[in-house]
């Protein structure tokens, strides 16, 4: 009897799981149906409560609008926006976010999800850092204001280690503070990002991690060849969740600098919400969200567009 | 010797978060009276208690945790519940156009919150679902879609295909295989994507103010909001207190999963 090749073997052996694919990919008018009702609620919910009301911020970008009176400005509000200097330090502070998110709290994430995955005590070590993610915004906003403000204790400990030194301004001097509530939201995120890189890491099929061990792969080579490629899925979600909330940050500085000392640390978030809730001026605030909207779904889909081919 | 750097390294990280922690708990025990302006380093006595009550004395805390709960419980739910039939129908399904129907749901979590606010208000105006429990937990489930999506949906990919197929083969439906391989086989991503979503509407604070008014609808964060607007009144100790109280449901939430991560730990570890 002749013996199969390598490659006829797999033709061979493949032919039957061709034939379930092929059923399984059939599109009928059954199966499009099953679809589209599967699809149904969530693209009901997202199209109906988030896209539509976009869809009328868009419109209401080309107005000029003070509440009470509306009147059609065309591209007005874009030009007057770009032109304004504050709007650009607004685009820097929040490239800085976007920065220190993605620098931060994923890498710390990550390095803790994995170094405290197989330790005994490691729930321990990570509820520490988790509890902090499940704390309510008004409770991050006091307990900051007590570390970062002149007579706080930030200032305390630096007092009482280096008498004499005279601390900076954490929350009234540019950049320090954009960079200071860059560390407090570091605080806050890294909780989350550990326990995604959790989930991650329970994907992993311990087969994969004893094969790996067999080969002789220990410690780092293991990290490097076997986990942190297995945990690529997981790592697409954080990474582009990151983008997504760093560019739209808004609570930790609204909460701690109100954008100030001025707009000095504000966000397009917050630029946003001062032009329309506090200055009354709905059509340029509205820009702001188009122009933010924009920035967003393009670095999304620069990230994305490559990482989420599965198939 | 690389053990104990790793290790030495991990303690370091767990206390020195644990500090911000630390000082909202000892400021929240710290009697209104004796509280200087500066923040306290040690617990002088335990007007946790009376701090709590005053909080919920001057405001509406206690109702609008019922309410959170209600909201965050059940929105967390749905979302998730909905993500993964959309998770299963792009991933597994013969959808047409996947990428597409993947981008109308995601931009979900793209678009900037704050632009909604005043379409959402008129919207809800109209329709009369403003200050209605329906129009809260309707908005909540919308903004919680998009995320739970993302998580549940890349966590789907990591799925042998063979496994939808040799169900297919047996006969079963796509209900069928949805329920019994695809859901079960998502259930640590389906937990942590429910976890999140429902600390974020225990936590929001942007839609209660907007969307309610009356107390049993206002959701604990928006009610806790009024007593940081009389902060001078009642002072950060009673803010505190309050703040702690209120996350305490989240932290049990978290507590509770860790256990999860535990139990599975187990079966990994040699």
């Amino acid at each position: 009897m002749e013996l199969m090749t390598a490659t006829e073997f797999r033709s061979t052996v493949r032919i039957p799981a061709m034939i379930r694919r092929k059923s399984l990919r059939r599109r009928d008018g059954r199966t499009t149906l099953a679809v589209g009702l599967f699809l149904l609620p969530a693209v009901a919910l997202v199209g109906v409560l988030l896209i539509a009301p976009f869809l009328d911020t868009i419109y209401r970008s080309f107005y000029n609008d003070n509440g009470f009176t509306r009147s059609w400005v065309g591209l007005h509000n874009y030009r007057t926006l770009v032109a304004d200097p504050a709007f650009g330090r607004s685009v820097l502070n929040t490239l800085m976010w976007v920065v220190g998110t993605l620098a931060l709290p994923v890498l710390l994430g990550l390095l803790l999800a994995v170094g405290t995955y197989s330790l005994r005590w490691g729930s321990i070590a990570r509820f520490s850092l988790i509890l902090p993610y499940a704390l309510s915004g008004s409770a991050t906003a006091v307990v900051w204001t007590f570390v970062l403000r002149s007579d706080g204790a930030l200032n305390d400990i630096i007092h009482t280690l280096a008498p004499g030194v005279t601390p900076p301004g954490w929350l009234t001097e540019w950049p320090l503070n954009t960079v200071m509530m860059i560390l407090a939201s570091t605080w806050q995120g890294t909780g989350a990002a550990v326990i995604l890189f959790m989930v991650g890491l329970q994907a992993i099929p311990p087969e994969t991690i004893e094969a790996a061990q067999l080969d002789g792969a220990l410690g780092r080579k293991l990290l490097w060849y076997v986990t942190l490629p297995q945990l690529r899925p997981i790592t697409v979600v954080v990474v582009g969740i990151s983008i997504v909330n760093s560019l739209k940050t808004f609570d930790m500085i609204w909460l701690l600098t109100q954008g100030g000392p001025g707009t000095e640390s504000e966000t397009l978030a917050l630029t946003m919400y001062r032009e329309t809730f506090t200055l009354s001026r709905y059509g340029a605030g509205a820009a702001v969200a188009v122009f933010l909207t924009v920035v967003v779904v393009a670095a999304s889909w620069i990230y994305l567009r490559r990482q989420l081919r599965t198939r | 010797m690389g053990r104990v750097i790793r290790n030495s390294l991990i303690v370091f990280a767990a206390v020195l978060w644990l500090v911000p922690s630390y000082l909202i708990v000892v400021n929240a025990f710290t009697p209104v009276a004796d509280y200087t302006g500066s923040p306290n380093w040690y617990a002088s006595s335990m007007a946790l208690i009376s701090n709590a009550r005053k909080a919920f004395a001057a405001t509406n805390v206690g109702h609008g945790m019922l309410n959170s709960l209600m909201y965050a419980a059940l929105g967390g739910l749905v979302a998730v519940l909905a993500a993964a039939l959309a998770s299963f129908a792009l991933v597994v399904m013969p959808a047409r156009r996947p990428a597409a129907w993947f981008w109308i749901i995601y931009v979900g979590t793209i678009l900037p919150l704050q632009a909604f606010l005043s379409p959402l208000f008129n919207g809800y105006a109209k329709l009369s679902l403003y200050d209605t429990q329906y129009g809260m937990l309707l908005i909540y489930v919308a903004l919680c879609v998009p995320f739970a999506f993302f998580v549940v949906r890349n966590y789907m990919t990591t799925i042998p295909r063979s496994m939808a197929e040799a169900a297919h083969m047996d006969g079963a439906g796509w209900l069928r295989t949805f329920l019994r391989i695809h859901l079960p086989l998502s259930r640590s991503a389906l937990m942590a994507a429910f976890i999140f979503q429902f600390t974020w509407i225990w936590n929001d604070l942007l839609f209660g103010i907007t969307l309610s008014t009356s107390p049993n609808v206002r959701p604990v964060m928006a009610t806790l909001a009024d007593l940081t607007g009389n902060y001078s009144t009642v002072g950060p100790p009673v803010v505190l207190a309050g703040a702690l109280i209120a996350s305490l449901p989240t932290i049990i939430l978290f507590f509770t999963f860790q256990r999860f991560f535990v139990r599975s730990l187990r079966l990994t570890a040699y």
